[in-house]
């Protein structure tokens, strides 16, 4: 496990992240780089965006508030090594996407209630599921819950955003590319670092079990509401009246070009991917995954 | 990372002032310069002093107290996450969590330089008592939720002792240990200027708050004296330069205003 927990050591986050992709950026991005105007001037488009982004920023929060919970217990100086860079790294994403809203225009007095207001509900209720297991102070849970099936979902909403962003918006394409770094470093240590324990602790398989069931169906129902409202709807369509086809670029995620396809079929190939990622992780590390029941679509 | 683009912070409104300080950039840039090229925390090329078998011994037993208070300063600063009243402080007390990780990290590949096979059950074995006291009380304010109090206990008291004794043993030390000890101390400066500047704004106004702090402080001060004392005995210091030593712990903490 020595050898393993190396690669997960302070000494290689400083090389290969902040010494390594985040050198000369500023905020996530290269400093030159600025949200595109239209996005700035267009109320629609950058009302979705801040809406988006605060969806980011509570995931965020969430990351920082687990990861840092759970240092304390770890049951190895290394894991808590680990958590003490994903601590930061957490932190450092909190940063970036709240800088991102200043930039779209949030003034720092309105931070919190912009916040409050645009957080999704779902998305809250996903986060509280984890944080009540970090509370507890269950390491195994919590590294579940965060480094999988957390961190798992949002590897893949982080690198499908990416591909919308990347030609229309580089600056914040450029944002998510080294969170995207920094969230497949978290899934990689859950999944090495927790087959043990749970060979260790067999008896503790069904209720994490349930946790990543529960989790998994908030998550669900936050695609949902996102993708399934009338806002989505005519936010999309504005968005692709107002870019021309080439400013899209080529948007292909998993098969499906994103910059032509309907809300509902993103929403389909999003939830599926991550889902059988969850699948293939959890099995890996000796877990059944659990399929989660379906969320009513919103009235 | 290329700096927030910020020529002088002193020039910033007070508000914007601790928002770039306790920012993750500003940290990047602080310890951009002191940890770029090391290896497990010092200059890959400084070269192993010839020790005796009782320097050895006694250097490896320092290192063990070390780490104790390290991972106590790690367990705590990260622990302090939660409670803390707003995301600057949260976002400092990150980048703080991962120094004090690094710390706790570099020590242990000490020890194993060191020639210690099990790093983490050699400081099991052989830290000294008055710090395993002294994590336990620091993490007791931190898990009660005592926000002034346990900064106070980890940001002041904590590192302020740490600052003055890994000063006095990096003049005597071996080049590896000097060299690992002074790139921790440029850190432990930044967490005990966020401790007294948190706590010097808490307190200024708040006669109640200050005279709680002043209770909090007697109550650690035997325990960080005991410390301190072992951890002299530990890296040799004469006992005439003592009191001095804890002269200096006691004028930083006295620089709030607590009696």
């Amino acid at each position: 496990m020595t050898n393993f927990l190396d690669a997960y050591s302070i000494q290689y986050w400083l090389e290969s992240c902040p010494q390594g992709y985040l050198m000369d950026t500023d905020y996530g991005h290269p400093a030159d780089e600025k949200e595109p105007a239209l996005v700035i001037e267009d109320p629609v488009l950058r009302d979705a965006a801040i809406r988006t982004t605060v969806q980011l920023v509570v995931g965020e929060r969430c990351a920082l508030a687990s990861s840092s919970g759970l240092v304390g217990c770890a049951p190895d100086a290394p894991s808590q090594c680990f958590l003490a860079t994903q601590t930061l790294d957490e932190a450092r994403h909190v940063e970036v996407f709240t800088q991102r809203l200043y930039d779209l225009g949030v003034k720092k007095k309105e931070l919190e209630d912009v916040i409050a207001r645009y957080a999704n509900p779902n998305l809250v209720k996903f986060a509280e599921i984890l944080l009540e297991k970090v509370d507890k102070k269950d390491f195994v849970a919590g590294v579940v819950g965060q480094n999988v099936v957390l961190e798992g979902m949002a590897f893949s909403v982080f690198e499908m955003m990416e591909t919308v962003n990347r030609d229309p918006n580089p600056k914040f394409a450029h944002t998510l590319t080294g969170t995207i770094a920094d969230e497949r470093r978290h899934v990689g240590f859950g999944e090495n670092r927790i087959g043990s324990l749970i060979r260790q602790y067999p008896e503790r398989k069904s209720e994490i079990e349930q946790m990543q069931k529960d989790m998994s169906y908030f998550m669900l129902a936050t695609f949902a509401d996102n993708f399934r409202s009338n806002e989505m709807q005519q936010e999309v369509e504005h968005a692709r009246d107002e870019l021309d086809a080439g400013a899209r670029g080529d948007a292909t995620w998993q098969g499906v070009n994103l910059a032509q396809a309907e809300p509902a079929e993103i929403e389909a190939v999003l939830s599926d991917t991550i889902l059988k990622d969850f699948q293939a992780r959890l099995g890996r590390i000796g877990l059944a995954y659990q399929t989660p029941a379906k969320p009513r679509v919103a009235a | 990372m290329s700096g927030s683009g910020i020529d002088d912070v002193h020039a910033l409104e007070p508000e914007d002032f601790i928002e770039e300080v306790h920012s993750f950039e500003h940290w990047f840039e602080a310890v951009e310069g002191y940890l770029k090229g090391l290896d497990h925390g010092h200059l890959p090329d400084v070269a192993e002093a010839l020790l005796t078998a009782e320097e050895r011994d006694r250097l490896i037993a320092t290192f063990c107290s070390y780490a104790v208070a390290e991972t106590a300063a790690l367990e705590a600063s990260s622990g302090l996450i939660a409670i803390a009243p707003n995301r600057h402080a949260k976002i400092f007390l990150s980048t703080q969590t991962v120094d004090e990780g690094r710390h706790v990290e570099v020590m242990l590949h000490r020890l194993r330089e060191l020639g210690v096979p099990d790093p983490e059950a050699e400081v099991e074995r052989r830290a000294g008592p008055s710090v395993r006291n002294l994590r336990k009380k620091i993490l007791q304010l931190v898990e009660a939720h005592e926000w002034d109090a346990a900064i106070f206990a980890q940001n002041v008291a904590l590192e302020t002792m740490e600052y003055t004794v890994f000063r006095a043993h990096a003049r005597t030390a071996d080049p590896i240990t000097r060299d690992l000890l002074e790139r921790v101390l440029r850190d432990e400066r930044r967490h005990i200027g966020f401790g007294e500047n948190e706590l010097g704004r808490r307190i200024r106004e708040d006669k109640k708050r200050r005279l709680w702090l002043g209770t909090v402080k007697s109550e650690l001060d035997s325990l960080v004296l005991q410390t301190f004392e072992e951890a002299m005995e530990e890296i040799g210091v004469p006992r005439w330069d003592r009191p001095s030593l804890g002269r200096d712990y006691l004028e930083t903490v006295n620089r709030l205003g607590l009696v």
